[in-house]
């Protein structure tokens, strides 16, 4: 298992463009991602349950990634939060 | 679902326009998010009014509290998001005025939100108003009816499964 965190500093937060955004960077992957806020746990590849953490600036974000292709995938959302949240 | 009800459109999962106005296919919406269909397929709304209506009796899943967007689960099913104008999140909620809360249940019809219509072009930004269908994936059915004037008695989506 991998585990990333990530402080949001986008000041809008994750609204509906940067989960929309998650879902299609997490999609590829068959590894199991999940994304804890203090608001919730959400399945990265679900839209409605990420958009519903209603996660603001400065809140942390824990993803966990479990399977297969666990290292890739976290190297690649580590790099899609510093880019887009 | 048999070949012939697919063929004919019977035992659909009908979603009516969500705002006054005029519905347009979803890759009109001048922003990539929403015409890719990054977000689910659907249609869009260029509105003529402010009110925001629940296309179909529904739950509410989440009111941004910016009231610029509203997640609802059908009864059916459905995930739907409906986003109240393009980049309207940078207004933070200052030309909206929500309706409904996180959990109500609302029937087709009922009131969600109001948004300024005026005030979200006053600010530079588009009032087109995007309602996609989060889990596509479950229909392969999906009909859209656009290109046309709508109200809120017009259905602008069927589903089937």
């Amino acid at each position: 298992m991998k585990e990333i965190k990530y402080v949001i500093t986008d000041p809008l937060g994750m609204h509906a463009r940067p989960a929309g955004m998650l879902v299609k960077a997490a999609a590829p992957y068959e590894s199991k991602i999940t994304v804890t806020a203090p608001t919730g746990s959400a399945d990265a590849k679900r839209l409605m349950a990420l958009m519903r953490l209603a996660a603001k600036q400065g809140m942390e974000l824990t993803l966990t990634i479990e399977g297969a292709d666990e290292d890739k995938a976290a190297a690649e959302l580590q790099a899609f939060l510093s880019a887009n949240l | 679902m048999g070949f012939f009800k697919k063929l004919f459109g019977k035992n659909t999962d009908d979603f009516y326009a969500p705002m006054a106005g005029k519905a347009v296919p979803i890759t009109e919406v001048p922003d990539p998010t929403f015409a890719e269909g990054m977000l689910g397929n659907g249609i869009a709304i260029e509105p003529a009014e402010g009110k925001v209506y629940a296309p179909c009796d529904a739950t509410v899943d989440m009111m941004f509290t910016t009231g610029h967007a509203v997640s609802l689960v059908a009864d059916c099913g459905a995930e739907i998001l409906i986003h109240v104008g393009l980049e309207t999140v940078s207004l933070e909620g200052k030309p909206f005025k929500i309706h409904a809360a996180n959990g109500d249940k609302v029937k087709k019809g009922q009131l969600l939100m109001e948004a300024d219509l005026e005030a979200i072009k006053a600010a530079g930004l588009h009032t087109i108003t995007p309602m996609v269908i989060c889990n596509t994936d479950a229909y392969p059915t999906f009909r859209t009816l656009v290109g046309k004037d709508v109200t809120n008695d017009d259905v602008v989506i069927e589903l089937a499964k």
